[in-house]
């Protein structure tokens, strides 16, 4: 009887999380090594190949792609970390009314769905759209020519990074404190020494992986590029939709695919080695 | 403070929240236009003839119906296959937790439209392209990260006292899951659940490339509606999707109480 019991308590915790783990196993593991096969493939022989790479790293069209998203992604993290510091820095060292609203204005969005607000930005900046009618009321002719643009994406994309890039250095500059920055003030620090000796110091990891997070989610970003993002060049979450949804070409389809990893785990490398150096310090 | 840095302030905090509400407020106003012309930056009248062009469009009610379907689906599922697992994490030290943690995590390491597609080209050889079943659980991996993370931390947060006093005076342990346990930890439940719920209602990308066109939610109707039709119809789909985000907020509201509620919102 006991010895059944104990045998019970050492599966227990294993059952448990079996059904969650094999859902990793059918919708991730499994999937993920499918597409590393396939797209070591050739479509018609299921020869091993590496042409399917070869296409996307040789072809005109798709560098200019490949470029296309970097530069967006890029720009995206720099803008969103540079207002989103901005943010968080006037959230933390105001402490009245206004900061509070603040905070519930930079919570908030995360919960409008991500079509709506792409939707909503789309219906303000189009040519036509109320920027336009603007302007043409107050006499004059605009257009933003914000659609089919990098300039558009990033600004959608800010839409969405700014209030969760600041949320995220927030919790960060909790960590800074008020009396250092006293005592320095007192012996004569000015704003700029403060921030580059005391501030950035204590959130400067924080960064890193904000930045990480910003880059990943708009490296393979979908919806706003597919919206409002032009043919030529396109994102490659757009590119890879049409691979797999129109041209059913399965096999560059997942090359492109293990692409889009290896260009998130160079995020995720970021985000390890800033783990592991602050283990070190501890 | 001074003046000059006050009026600063308050133009800085202007330009945000410009940038951020000003377009969804416009889209507010257009779902009760009844009358948007090209140079006149505010309709020339309201209403709700458009609404009804809506609701008299079969398709798009359908496809209401089956978003929510989709959603609770989707959370009750998600709840079923990850509570458990959040409990063995909190509660157990067994060989490998790390690694099963860690697996938990993964699906937010792989950028979501090319993991998609990955999923997808498997799908196809299931037979499970276009299927409500293959919706339901790409939305399950979506949510499983809300649905382990915070309710692993409210089940430590759990006195294993409690418990135990429980099964002395000899309660089960399903007993003593369900009177001492869950109800300790139905806040965070409740706010996975509400994550969950909102986040399959909002899911657009999977559901487009997974379920579409066989299965259609308001989320992949809005793709078609932005691209072909008209800007009102476009506001009041909007609004609708919107619509069941701000009410669970204000359910949550009620049931935390202001302060907590606060709290619970920033775990995300």
């Amino acid at each position: 009887m006991k010895k059944s019991d104990d045998l019970q308590k050492k599966w227990t915790p294993y059952l448990y999380v079996l059904p969650a783990f094999f859902l990793i196993l059918l919708l991730i593991v499994y999937p993920v090594v499918t597409s590393l096969s396939l797209s070591l493939k050739n479509k018609v022989t299921s020869h091993f190949t590496l042409d399917n790479y070869h296409y996307f790293f040789t072809d005109q069209v798709q560098l200019g792609n490949i470029g296309y998203t970097l530069f967006v992604a890029v720009m995206t993290v720099i803008l969103a970390l540079l207002l989103g510091f901005m943010l968080a820095l006037y959230i933390r060292f105001n402490n009245n009314s206004l900061s509070k609203t603040v905070v519930a204005l930079t919570v908030l969005p995360q919960f409008i769905p991500g079509l709506v607000a792409v939707y909503s930005i789309m219906l303000v900046v189009r040519n036509g759209g109320v920027l336009s009618r603007i302007a043409q009321s107050l006499g004059f002719t605009f257009n933003p020519n914000l659609m089919y643009s990098a300039n558009g994406l990033i600004m959608v994309n800010l839409w969405f990074n700014i209030p969760f890039a600041a949320l995220l250095l927030l919790a960060s500059l909790a960590n800074v404190r008020q009396a250092s920055i006293e005592s320095a003030r007192d012996i004569g620090a000015d704003k700029w020494t403060v921030l580059f000796k005391i501030i950035l110091p204590a959130t400067y990891k924080q960064f890193f992986i904000a930045g990480a997070f910003v880059f990943m989610t708009n490296v393979g970003s979908f919806t706003t590029p597919f919206l409002m993002g032009g043919n030529n060049p396109q994102m490659l979450g757009v590119v890879l939709y049409k691979e797999f949804n129109q041209y059913l070409d399965y096999n560059k389809a997942a090359a492109l695919s293990v692409i889009l990893f290896l260009l998130c785990s160079l995020s995720a490398i970021v985000y390890v080695i800033v783990n592991l150096r602050q283990e070190k310090w501890r | 403070m001074s003046r000059k840095k006050l009026i600063l302030n308050f133009l800085v905090l202007f330009i945000f929240a410009f940038f951020m509400y000003g377009p969804l407020l416009n889209t507010l106003m257009l779902a009760f236009a009844n009358k948007y012309q090209a140079p006149h930056v505010l309709p020339l009248s309201f209403g709700f003839t458009w609404w009804q062009n809506v609701f008299a469009q079969s398709d798009l009610l359908q496809a209401f119906f089956n978003s929510f379907l989709v959603a609770t689906l989707s959370t009750f599922f998600s709840m079923l296959i990850c509570l458990p697992a959040a409990y063995a994490i909190a509660r157990y030290h067994f060989k490998g937790r790390s690694l099963f943690l860690f697996s938990f995590l993964l699906s937010n390491a792989f950028p979501k439209i090319g993991l998609y597609t990955a999923i997808g080209i498997i799908f196809y050889k299931m037979q499970l392209m276009g299927t409500l079943t293959g919706v339901v659980l790409i939305n399950i991996l979506n949510t499983m990260i809300f649905m382990i993370w915070i309710p692993t931390g409210a089940f430590q947060n759990v006195y294993r006292q409690q418990e135990e006093a429980a099964r002395d005076v000899g309660a089960g342990p399903l007993r003593t899951f369900f009177t001492i346990t869950f109800p300790s930890a139905l806040p965070a439940i409740v706010v996975a659940a509400m994550y969950t719920f909102l986040g399959a209602l909002d899911e657009s990308q999977g559901t487009l490339l997974i379920g579409f066109p066989q299965v259609k939610t308001m989320a992949t109707a809005m793709y078609g509606i932005i691209l072909d039709q008209a800007p009102m119809v476009g506001a009041i789909f909007a609004l609708l999707l919107v619509l069941p985000a701000i009410l669970i907020l204000w359910l949550c509201y009620k049931f935390f109480g202001k302060k907590s509620f606060l709290q619970q919102l920033f775990i995300k």
